[in-house]
């Protein structure tokens, strides 16, 4: 049982422990410098300057931080729930790192090619809702309660406007096989042929994420932080690491989803190094347009949350497959069928910013609820 | 809280309160309110103020009539000339002192400027009420930040101006006055544009704004409140058009009222009322001419009869009083500080009950409560 | 009506204190106040009525309702501590809809710091009340929440805004200060 790693043929179990420490080093790094990145591009919409001091234009601030919270003392309420208080962060924080097990950077350039790979990234991503939830059972605190009530319901319904939008991809690159995905897109990527799943995705992948504009369960102006509101040192910082972790890698499963990965649409590429620039460059549009939304949308409520999603979201993600289903079960020619593929997508996009811009501005009464008990001003 | 059965329901339910300050980001300083929530809905609210109670009334009773303006800018210290205009007008009143015509226009443009700049306050606030990240914050405090740095540049001070005196100013203002005020204004424009442009039309920002916290002219007019917040509802209630004070009959300028008064309105009113005092500013600096500041015989220390007056200005949170009882002498025999706030925070708990936890946030920002107001 | 040319200039003002009371709106309001007993006095900017105050609520309630006076709005509540010579309760209303101005004036002895809640006729007194209970022990009967205000919950004995209400030092020391008026700051006074 051998494999080739960097042109070797070593050992099955060596190599897989190696490209495990790669990634799991690299992640490490990767997110220090997100947040770095994060900083200093929201310092600038803000028309601030951001981490300055530390290190060459503020290059070691994440650095430093990170030193801060893992010196920094690990304090429990003593109300909290011990056990599952202090576990919540690495179920937060572990699937986060599995989800890595199946992106693909490069021809064969991933932990491991999984047939199912996507399934296997979506079915993943979806557990870490259970350390929110723990999070914010455990600090038996209410914010935190609330806010970990809040990411429940909200990870759940974007759950499905996201794998709904994943499987519309699949049928049409016929492979839920992330390296095949990525292989088959070729000069057109499939935000071409299907733009509609990939708003839908985006939009999907900011309120898992708990980003701007859906970042209620951890609302500062509200909930002052949520689930993690208790939280203070490494634990805190595991549950920054795995949402910068999340987002990037969300962005690079979108990269290779919907803008073709590694594929250079222009021509030949230049070899592996090239491919690893292309993949980081296009998750790299996704993040830094994450973080453009982020400086500059309010956040929604909750009930304009799971409105959109389960009224608006799962509805067209829904149509969007029937309408694939429908174009792709004829087989018809490959151009013909790319073509009504894009158009019908694109129709679908314009139905769904007309549905915004008619339903978010909608005025809304407010619902009329009395008050219980007796009158305190 | 003791179980009860939920009337919606066949299991027995809890309400759960949230306690939401004295320490909280969203409270504007030492506000703590007591949310009854019932899920999302919030069931009741109960305000609790004075953690920033400093006896204030008491003091100025211990303080010379010169001595009490300091403390005006203490207790409504992001509309601090507003303050002090009600108090020195009260002085002016039982003193009967005569205010020149320049002191008078610098008066007004330093209020309006300051109206300015405390509705900027307010957008950044409610920005990040409303959930932006920081960045309605920053813009605002930009054009904050301009209007500041001219009222440091004439008071010597940043925040605790403490310019204007029983009678006229403490002094005179620098000789680049005018060009500057008119820079201001420049930037001023620019930074109400990008409030509408980051907010007002933004399509998030409204869809959380649009109809939440309404209340009816009748109830906001019952409760007290004035300024934006009993503006919004379409009264015109403004003391600059009804009870015109200073020169404001001598100009042109517009009140502005809403329909529905929802956070929305709140908002929008607030802009609105930065274009009119940038109007107000221009005609001002038009009418401005060179002259005395002062009366020319002022006591060394200021005596007022025996008497009382409520003498009332728009602040631009509503309608900022003082009332002061003299008994002879050189101080007050009592001083009442109507706050605008304080009434207006009255009315959040009416605002409040029936929206959503995250709706409460947002109309206690649309409130623009200013605790050493509420408190004194 | 007087009061506006008052409020426009202050310095005006000292005029209208000496006027009598016709061309303010008193005839209005004694019309209104039929079946109570009400005495106007004027003032720099607005009349100043006093209502005995065992019918202070009847009053503040006829004034509200009044088709030609309307005074809706309650701006301010308030009290006065006159010592020995007992309290007043100060209540500054406005009209909105007429644009008239009153000043409504309740004594009450020092034996007998009782009065009737303005909180039925406007809903606004509630925490002028509760912050008036607080700081000078007036008691309104049938406010509908009498807690503390602005002190905290168990300060229910002294009422700080009296003036037999001592001052701390550093209050008392800053008094003393205005014996050197040099010393207090401040150019622009100077002739």
């Amino acid at each position: 049982m051998n494999n080739e790693l960097f042109g070797k043929d070593i050992n099955v179990w060596i190599d897989a422990f190696i490209r495990v420490n790669i990634i799991t080093i690299m992640m490490t790094v990767v997110v220090m410098g997100l947040i770095y990145l994060e900083r200093k591009a929201i310092a600038r919409f803000q028309m601030r300057l951001g981490p300055t001091r530390t290190g060459p234009m503020g290059l070691l601030q994440s650095v430093a931080d990170a030193l801060k919270l893992v010196a920094k003392e690990d304090v429990r309420p003593r109300n909290a729930d011990p056990w599952i208080f202090e576990l919540a962060p690495y179920f937060v924080f572990v699937p986060v790192f599995l989800m890595f097990v199946a992106i693909p950077f490069a021809v064969s350039w991933e932990v491991r090619v999984l047939d199912l790979g996507l399934f296997y990234v979506l079915a993943v991503s979806s557990v870490n809702i259970v350390g929110w939830v723990m999070a914010g059972w455990g600090s038996d605190n209410r914010y935190a309660m609330l806010g970990a009530l809040r990411a429940a319901a909200q990870s759940i319904s974007y759950e499905l406007p996201l794998v709904l939008s994943m499987i519309a991809i699949a049928m049409v690159a016929n492979s839920l096989n992330l390296s095949e995905i990525v292989a088959g897109q070729g000069r057109i990527p499939n935000i071409i042929l299907q733009p509609l799943p990939f708003v839908i995705f985006y939009i999907a992948m900011l309120a898992e994420l708990n980003r701007t504009p859906f970042d209620i369960p951890v609302g500062e102006s509200e909930m002052v932080g949520g689930p993690y509101v208790e939280y203070s040192g490494i634990r805190w910082s595991f549950f920054f690491l795995a949402e910068y972790a999340s987002l990037f890698i969300l962005a690079l499963l979108a990269s290779a989803v919907f803008l073709g990965g590694w594929a250079w649409p222009l021509g030949e590429d230049w070899g592996r190094w090239w491919q690893f620039i292309l993949t980081g460059v296009k998750a790299g549009a996704m993040i830094f347009s994450v973080f453009w939304v982020r400086s500059t949308l309010p956040r929604l409520r909750i009930d304009q949350l799971m409105t959109f999603s389960w009224k608006v979201l799962l509805p067209l993600s829904f149509i969007q497959i029937m309408v694939n289903g429908a174009i792709l079960v004829y087989e018809p020619e490959k151009e013909v069928g790319q073509t009504l593929l894009g158009v019908t997508s694109v129709f679908g996009v314009f139905f769904l910013a007309w549905i915004i811009n008619r339903s978010v501005t909608r005025p809304r009464p407010r619902p009329v609820v009395a008050a219980r008990g007796e009158a305190v001003p | 809280m003791a179980t009860q059965v939920h009337p919606d329901h066949e299991f027995d339910v809890q309400d759960l309160m949230i306690n939401m300050g004295p320490q909280h980001p969203s409270t504007h300083g030492v506000f703590r309110m007591v949310l009854v929530v019932d899920g999302e809905i919030v069931r009741d609210v109960v305000p609790y103020i004075g953690y920033m109670h400093r006896g204030g009334e008491k003091l100025a009773e211990t303080m010379d009539y010169r001595q009490g303006i300091g403390w005006m800018d203490r207790t409504e210290y992001l509309a601090q000339f507003n303050a002090e205009l009600s108090y020195v007008m009260a002085v002016e009143a039982l003193a009967e002192l005569q205010v020149p015509d320049r002191a008078q226009w610098i008066r007004m443009i330093l209020c309006e400027l300051n109206r300015i700049l405390s509705h900027f306050m307010f957008t950044g606030a409610f920005g990040t009420d409303v959930g932006v990240f920081g960045t309605a914050f920053t813009y605002s405090f930009r054009e904050r930040e301009v209007i500041q740095d001219l009222f440091e540049e004439i008071t010597g001070d940043r925040m605790m101006y403490a310019y204007f005196r029983p009678g006229g100013l403490a002094w005179e203002v620098p000789d680049n006055f005018v060009p500057r005020v008119r820079e201001v204004l420049k930037s001023v424009r620019q930074g109400i544009k990008d409030m509408n442009g980051l907010l007002t039309d933004n399509e998030v920002f409204r869809a959380r704004t649009v109809g939440v916290g309404a209340i009816s002219a009748a109830d906001a007019t019952d409760w007290g409140c004035t300024g934006p917040v009993l503006r919004s509802t379409g009264v015109p209630l403004d003391l600059r058009r009804t009870e015109p004070y200073l020169k404001y009959d001598e100009i042109d300028f517009d009140v502005i009222t809403g329909t529905t008064g929802d956070v929305f309105e709140r908002f929008t009113c607030r802009i609105g009322e930065m274009w009119e005092s940038i109007r107000i500013v221009e005609q001002c600096l038009e009418r401005l001419e060179p002259g005395p500041i002062m009366p020319d015989r002022m006591p060394r220390m200021l005596r007022t009869p025996p008497g009382e007056i409520y003498m009332r200005t728009e602040a631009p949170r509503g309608e900022y009083g003082i009332y002061l009882v003299s008994k002879g002498g050189n101080r007050p025999h009592r001083l009442k500080i109507r706050s605008s706030c304080f009434a207006n925070l009255q009315a959040l708990r009416d605002m409040t009950i029936g929206s959503y936890v995250a709706d409460a946030v947002v109309i206690l920002g649309s409130l623009d409560i200013v605790l050493g107001e509420v408190d004194r | 009506m007087t009061t506006d040319d008052g409020a426009q200039q202050g310095s005006e003002s000292g005029a209208a204190a000496s006027a009598a009371l016709d061309g303010t709106i008193w005839p209005e309001v004694d019309r209104a106040l039929a079946g109570v007993t009400a005495t106007a006095e004027p003032s720099v900017l607005d009349v100043i009525v006093w209502i005995p105050r065992d019918e202070i609520v009847r009053g503040l309630r006829a004034l509200k309702h009044d088709a030609n006076l309307k005074f809706d709005y309650l701006r301010s509540l308030t009290c006065v501590d006159n010592e020995e010579e007992g309290m007043d309760v100060v209540y500054h209303l406005y009209s909105i809809e007429h644009g008239y101005n009153l000043t409504v004036k309740a004594h009450l002895p020092v034996d007998d710091l009782n009065l009737d809640s303005a909180t039925p006729v406007w809903r606004a007194a509630n925490w002028y009340e509760r912050e008036a209970a607080e700081m000078f022990g007036v008691r309104f009967r049938g406010h509908p929440d009498p807690r503390t205000l602005l002190m905290p919950e168990d300060m229910t004995d002294t009422f700080p805004l009296r003036k037999d209400h001592p001052l701390a030092e550093i209050e008392v020391l800053q008094g003393e200060a205005l014996a050197f008026p040099s010393g207090a700051g401040g150019g622009g006074e100077e002739e």
